[in-house]
């Protein structure tokens, strides 16, 4: 944590409480931390302070945090971390389909906010670079189409290694169902979910030690999947 | 080949303009089948069709509107029935039986166009030309109503006469036992005996005072006569009238002319002016006789659309309902002298118990009969084919085959209902229909705006109360934690149990929201394919802490397949269950989860199984009522648990069952509807 250059990230929450404790833990970490109240003090910071990353918590008092998320993505493809409570699968989906990264739900630990945070950033940062991703005993060659499991090589179907390849470039953000939907069957079949559960269900038979407790390929309740890292 | 006549407009009106031709020899008696159209029809139909055909008082119409009816059916076309009204009255079995036929084609899908006119050929191109008619169908011998008794030509005739641009067909009807043509001098009806009485005082005083005249003045006598005639015309029928021609006639020549105080004449003179007597008389009868009908049909149309725009100003006026029912009662007692009642149905339907606004009470019968009015969706009772004996008539109040209500009119006992009254009782029920619907609209539009509103409101409110509520939670979660994890001498105990209070409390007011949402209302189910594995691995990931110290068994069958739910409420609903079974059971107990499918397959179930003590069978059903727990529940908690547990389930139309589990403890089943999921398309 001592190498980063000072990332700027600009928070954006109403509550004062919950924006000391960001930036108490944000810059323990080495962050240089920016608030915003409003959504649209928070369109105006964005534009002058260019930050990193943000994070946009979905209650404000002025502006719905969604609302806010779509105008920023019509000029910006900065990095939005969404703060969210429970229960609210659906706006989480919403923000997602609008163009945020990620999201997480309050209450929420110091070490998951950061690590959330060095997904995002990393993915942004080094996009396509990264021919070969690890995870456990999993060897993924993005280059050669390869996946090995101990170095041995594995047999993947086409559509198996579609939705692995759509997780391992977003390793440790979360992907929607219709993102992987989309990508890998095609718009009309956003609501066949069940596919994609059946694929996920041979993933987790082949990559994870124990399929029944996947300690990789994680279940999003009510809203996607996310390949943890290491 | 069925006999019919099929002429094109102007062209065979020429070819059968002339006088010489002879009339078609009466063919085959039997209607046509629709089947066996001869082709020739089809070539000479234009589209969009419309067919026209005339209804008359024969009970051949019948046949006719049935015939119609299928031919409009096969040529897809749009057709209506047409009764012409002469000014000659029909016979109370004859207006019955138009009445009958018309009905019968307003049924069969007809539109219904009564109109009055003396001469049927040239009211029925008005109406053809009026409303775009292309095909007009009459039957063989029609021209028998109103044409004029010195009119023989038959209708089919008079219609190729008459310039217009429709095909005209007719159909060989076989009525001969129907008609009995009417006596030339009939005497109709609606001429009153006090009528008969003042023709014939006055011809007593004229004759009385002429007497008294030199008999030279017989011409001038005869003048006066004349006169007297002319002058009762305007007062007097048609039937006294003639008889007062025909008793001048007589009494002229037996008094005045020569030889006197005998019948018959001796000079031509007198003879003629005995004839041109007796002419002029029937004359200005006949044309008197015309004009007071004709005056009399107008005074009947100004009244019926009077009484129609009184009755739409009563509706228009009504704000609700009732008011409407008042006001419409109001004018159908007053136009008909009757008394009338009206039932409004509601979307479910007339209900058992209607509520009848009006003047006329129903009993037992009559509410019968009114009832199978509306689900008959046709007229019913008195004046109609079915329920005859029940004194009152009953129409439904329809809109596109919606019934909105229901219409009764109880005439005194001596009345009948004339085609014309009828036509207007229906026009009201439309209109009422029309009212009842709008009502029934805006009540529905209120409706659901107040709901939206309300969710609306709910759903602001959940949100704030949320947030407040959470936000410092989260901050006390998280500063907590961090204290825990600084590791600060002496203070890690402490830290770790502020930060369990605040983990608590959070549930706590989760479980308070997800109440409130269950209670509002506002819980609208996602329901998604799921494996029950990730369910079950949320519900465990979340509270291992709360498991802690106690053995987790999960038993998934190799072959489970996904389930149709909402992950998050299911996953919710684990949750609250396996908290549940941490806070009933000792350290150590067992703790089993387990999914799988019904046999037969109609249910998906997930079970939660303890060891604890179990659940007093008196008690299961208590459980599921919120702020309710168990009187060996250990202190904490509010007893939301399974009162959310139950609402989710139900939400997403399933069912929780509480039962004991064998070998000791309590066993909560959720079962959730199932259908196998399709597998994904092969690659």
């Amino acid at each position: 944590m001592t190498t980063k250059a000072a990332i700027a990230v600009l928070v954006i929450d109403d509550e004062v409480q919950i924006l000391r404790l960001l930036r108490h833990a944000l810059e323990a970490d080495g962050y240089e931390v920016h608030e915003a109240n409003t959504g649209k003090h928070a369109l105006g910071e964005v534009a002058c302070l260019q930050p990193q990353v943000i994070l946009l918590d979905l209650g404000l008092p002025d502006l719905d945090g969604i609302e806010v998320l779509r105008r920023l993505r019509e000029w910006s493809q900065v990095p939005v971390l969404i703060l969210t409570v429970r229960n609210s699968e659906n706006d989480v989906i919403a923000a997602l389909n609008a163009g945020a990264d990620d999201y997480l739900t309050k209450p929420f630990r110091a070490r998951e906010l950061l690590a959330r945070l060095r997904a995002i950033l990393r993915r942004t940062r080094t996009a396509s670079d990264t021919p070969v991703v690890r995870f456990g005993e999993i060897e993924v060659d993005l280059a050669g189409h390869l996946v090995r499991k101990s170095g041995v090589d594995l047999h993947l179907s086409a559509k198996e290694y579609a939705v692995l390849r759509i997780l391992v470039l977003n390793q440790g953000r979360v992907v929607t169902h219709r993102q992987i939907l989309r990508e890998v069957w095609g718009p009309n079949a956003e609501l066949n979910t069940h596919y994609l559960r059946a694929y996920m269900a041979h993933l987790r038979n082949k990559l994870e030690v124990n399929a029944r407790a996947p300690a990789y390929l994680k279940t999003e309740s009510g809203i996607g999947y996310r390949l943890l890292e290491d | 080949m069925p006999a019919e006549l099929i002429a094109d407009g102007v062209a065979q009106s020429r070819a059968m303009n002339s006088p010489a031709q002879p009339p078609r020899p009466p063919q085959s008696p039997v209607l046509p089948e629709a089947g066996s159209t001869p082709a020739a029809v089809s070539t000479t139909e234009t589209s969009p069709s419309r067919i026209m055909v005339a209804v008359g008082p024969s009970r051949h119409a019948e046949q006719l509107v049935r015939w119609t009816s299928r031919q409009a059916q096969l040529a897809n076309a749009t057709w209506a029935a047409v009764h012409v009204e002469s000014t000659r009255p029909l016979g109370a079995d004859d207006q019955r039986s138009v009445d009958r036929n018309l009905a019968l084609a307003r049924e069969l899908g007809a539109k219904i166009i009564v109109t009055q006119d003396d001469d049927i050929a040239a009211a029925l191109v008005r109406i053809t030309q009026k409303g775009s008619f292309t095909q007009i169908i009459v039957g063989r011998g029609h021209h028998r109503h109103g044409s004029g008794w010195w009119r023989q030509a038959s209708l089919a005739n008079r219609l190729l006469e008459l310039p217009h641009a429709a095909e005209v067909r007719v159909l060989p009807v076989d009525w001969p036992t129907v008609v009995s043509p009417r006596p030339l001098l009939e005497i109709p009806a609606r001429s009153s005996r006090g009528e008969y009485v003042l023709v014939i005082s006055v011809i007593a005083v004229l004759t009385i005072l002429g007497l008294q005249l030199p008999q030279s003045y017989y011409v001038q006598v005869g003048l006066v006569y004349l006169l007297a005639i002319n002058l009762l015309s305007l007062r007097v029928g048609r039937g006294p009238i003639l008889t007062a021609g025909v008793v001048i006639a007589l009494t002229w020549d037996y008094f005045f002319a020569q030889p006197y105080f005998k019948f018959g004449m001796d000079n031509l003179p007198d003879m003629v002016l005995f004839g041109t007597y007796f002419a002029a008389a029937l004359i200005a009868g006949h044309s008197a006789a015309r004009l007071r009908a004709q005056a009399r049909n107008e005074r009947r149309r100004e009244e019926r659309a009077t009484a129609l725009f009184n009755f739409t100003r009563a509706l228009a006026e009504a704000k609700t309902l009732a008011e409407a029912a008042q006001g419409a009662v109001a004018q159908i007692d007053a136009m008909l002298g009757a008394q009338s009642a009206i039932a409004f149905a509601d979307e479910c339907g007339l209900g058992a118990e209607p509520v009848f606004y009006g003047t006329f009470l129903l009993d037992e019968r009559e509410r019968n009969s009114a009832a199978r009015a509306f689900h008959q969706r046709r007229v019913n009772g008195r004046f109609t084919e079915t329920d005859v004996d029940s004194a009152g008539y009953f129409a439904p109040l329809l809109h596109e085959d919606h019934g909105f209500g229901i219409l009764g009119v109880k005439l005194p006992a001596t009345a009948t209902l004339s085609l014309g009254q009828r036509d207007l009782l229906d026009a009201f029920a439309q209109h009422l229909a029309l009212v009842v619907e709008r009502a029934q609209l805006r009540a529905a539009g209120e409706r659901e705006k107040l709901l939206a509103e309300s969710e609306k409101l709910h759903r602001a409110l959940l949100e704030s109360v949320s947030h407040e509520l959470r936000t410092p939670l989260a901050v006390i979660a998280a500063t907590s934690e961090e204290l825990v994890e600084a590791k600060l001498p002496g203070n890690t105990e402490l830290a770790a149990e502020i930060h369990e209070a605040a983990l608590r409390l959070n549930r706590l007011v989760a479980n308070l929201l997800d109440q409130t949402r269950l209670e509002s209302g506002a819980l609208r189910p996602h329901v998604d394919w799921c494996d029950p594995q990730d369910l079950i691995n949320a519900a465990v990931e979340s509270t291992c802490d709360a498991l802690a110290g106690r053995p987790l068994d999960i038993i998934i069958p190799e072959d489970m397949p996904f389930v149709r739910a909402d992950f998050a409420l299911t996953e919710q609903v684990l949750t609250n269950l396996l908290l549940n079974a941490a806070l009933h059971t000792p350290t150590g107990a067992e703790v089993t989860v387990a999914a799988g499918i019904e046999p037969g397959g109609r249910r998906a179930f997930f079970s939660v199984g303890d060891r604890g003590p179990g659940i007093p069978a008196a008690l299961r059903g208590e459980l599921f009522k919120r702020f309710t727990r168990g009187a060996a529940a250990p202190p904490g908690g509010l007893g939301l648990g399974l009162s959310i547990v139950q609402g989710f389930i139900a939400a997403q139309g399933g069912e929780v069952i509480l039962s004991e589990n064998p070998g000791g403890g309590a066993l909560v089943t959720l079962f959730l509807p199932h259908t196998a999921p399709e597998n994904p398309p092969p690659e």
